[in-house]
């Protein structure tokens, strides 16, 4: 990832503020239990609402952040179209910037945790094959994967297995198959997981440089890392659960809590770490969501 | 035991220094000449075993050298080279077919409507193929397609379970993977079920032909019309002929590791990507 260019990845402040467009994705009260073997039901979501509007000549980068258990692979799957809620609706983009419709199965595109690949073809055919499944011309593909492969540094892996491939190739690989597809708004789940500061960043400049080739790309970060979070997105979304009188936590997670971070005058910016409003933030998310830490 | 042997080599372990040690340590770091030493120590020590062993239960090699030779000399169908030709071949059809059954059988359980039939078959493991013989008798009469018939039988009954564990041992991220990927059914069963497996499945079908040579020398000894190993087994069993029984048994041995061998060089060959697997 060290051939990453940095003055490609982090855009600067915007000079006027941000024209919001149409939405992209609209998730509405979202509830989803689950049956226990008692007898009872786990509510792992209450009326879970969400929305991603379009930002004008910008991509979307928003962070779902929360402590595990909290419900935010429940939440991934869900706007994956994996599984059904138990009430409440996803809606996405129809593509015209007008209409929404129910997201299906194969709308978003997600990189799973430790990024499963198909392990019996190489890189490159990681690559073609599902491109070509969609109904994209072979020829088409193959130059398309290529290209990819030279821009992100994984030429000389194209023909590698992927079991010979590091953690940050598999990563990027798991990316691009998904880049294949023209999706424009994809799911990362925990990108950051696992990874020493050095390759949080490379990864943050990564995720940034994809979500900055088109103006459409909505990259939807599912992640328990704060500061990570808080550096990347131009929303973070607090997922979490309510508290009763006694401080017990009522079942079933929801959108505690939105940083706008266009609005804090955070987003896009270089030296965002080094702001006070940036650490204000990520104390007061570590205080509500993650008290231990 | 290529798998285990490979991963225990490739397993971490801090060298001692001192091989001898490094020989009874667990995951000891022994070097390719060590081990050749050790298998070569092996052999040595069951051919000691054999040549000055106290119990006569055994024959001695030059006995069984001996019932070679004859063997080898013997003419037509009590000859050797006959006996194993019908055999073989039976092993070989064996294999083959209950090969392509039990594939079917377990890449369809991932279908719900198959998914009764696929249990069955794997809980007629337990039922003793002898239990059978009536039912094959009365659909084959005594013959080669019986023996055909047995043989495949009992050998799916085995290859279905081994078959359908690995394909119930897929994460689930297989499948959601393929799914996000906009793969319809078809595409996910293909790329997810079929095609990732095969290896697995050609490991599967290796331990089974051992298993089939169990079978085979039951299957012919109840069916001795054709010859084969099974039914020259009973017979020199039935007149103490120990030294031919045992040249048998070496023969069924040696063809064993030669049909190892070749499939673990056809895995090897048709999914090399299986042998980067096996050493992570």
């Amino acid at each position: 990832m060290s051939d990453t260019n940095e003055s490609d990845c982090i855009p600067g402040p915007l000079a006027h503020p941000p024209e919001r467009l149409e939405t992209l994705l609209h998730i509405e009260q979202v509830s989803k239990e689950f049956p226990m073997n008692d007898g009872s039901t786990f509510v792992a979501l209450k009326d879970f609402t969400l929305e991603i509007q379009n930002i004008k000549d910008k991509p979307q980068i928003v962070s779902l952040l929360g402590p595990s258990g909290a419900g935010k692979t429940t939440a991934l799957r869900i706007l994956a179209g994996l599984d059904r809620p138990t009430s409440g609706c996803v809606f996405i983009t129809n593509g015209d910037g007008q209409s929404l419709r129910p997201v299906r199965v194969g709308d978003v595109g997600v990189v799973f945790q430790r990024y499963p690949l198909f392990e019996d073809l190489n890189v490159l055919h990681n690559l073609i094959d599902p491109a070509v499944r969609s109904g994209m011309n072979k020829d088409q593909a193959k130059e398309k994967a290529l290209r990819y492969l030279d821009e992100f540094g994984l030429v000389k892996q194209g023909l590698s297995w992927p079991l010979q491939l590091s953690g940050g190739q598999r990563q990027r690989v798991a990316i691009l198959q998904q880049l294949m597809l023209d999706r424009h708004f994809i799911i990362l789940d925990e990108p950051f997981s696992g990874l020493d500061p050095v390759n949080i960043l490379n990864v943050i400049k990564l995720i940034s440089r994809i979500a900055n080739e088109h103006t459409l790309n909505t990259f939807l970060i599912i992640t328990h890392d704060v500061t990570s979070a808080l550096i990347i997105s131009d929303h973070v979304y607090l997922l979490g659960r309510e508290r009763d009188a006694k401080g017990e936590p009522i079942p079933g997670s929801r959108v505690m809590k939105t940083y706008d971070m266009i609005a804090e005058g955070l987003a896009y910016h270089p030296d965002i770490e080094d702001l006070p409003r940036f650490a204000e933030i990520r104390k007061e998310i570590r205080l509500v969501e993650f008290p231990k830490l | 035991m290529e798998t285990s042997a490979k991963s225990s080599a490739t397993l971490p372990a801090n060298d001692s220094g001192y091989p001898l040690r490094e020989m009874v340590r667990v995951y000891g770091a022994v070097g390719g000449f060590a081990r050749s030493h050790v298998v070569i120590g092996w052999i040595v020590l069951f051919l000691l075993v054999w040549f000055f062993n106290p119990i006569k239960a055994m024959p001695y090699p030059s006995e069984v050298l001996g019932a070679f030779k004859r063997m080898w000399s013997a003419p037509g169908s009590s000859g050797l080279v006959y006996n194993v030709y019908v055999t073989l071949k039976l092993n070989i059809v064996g294999v083959l077919v209950s090969s392509v059954l039990s594939l079917l059988i377990s890449y369809l359980a991932v279908i719900p409507l198959f998914q009764p039939f696929n249990k069955f078959i794997q809980w007629l493991r337990y039922i003793p193929i002898v239990g059978f013989n009536l039912v094959f008798l009365t659909l084959f009469t005594i013959g080669w397609p019986m023996k055909v018939a047995m043989l495949t039988t009992g050998m799916s009954f085995f290859l279905v379970t081994s078959m359908t564990s690995v394909i119930a041992g897929i994460p689930r991220m297989k499948y959601e993977l393929a799914r996000v990927l906009g793969y319809n059914d078809w595409h996910v069963f293909y790329s997810v079920v079929v095609r990732p497996t095969l290896p697995a499945m050609i490991d599967m079908i290796a331990q089974n032909a051992a298993m089939g040579w169990v079978m085979i020398t039951a299957i012919e000894t109840f069916n001795r019309t054709e010859g084969g190993i099974g039914s020259q087994i009973y017979a020199y069993t039935s007149t103490n002929q120990l030294a031919e029984v045992y040249a048998y048994l070496l023969i069924i041995g040696a063809i064993a590791v030669i049909e190892d061998g070749l499939l673990s060089l056809i895995k090897r060959v048709l999914f090399p990507y299986s042998t980067i697997a096996e050493r992570a």
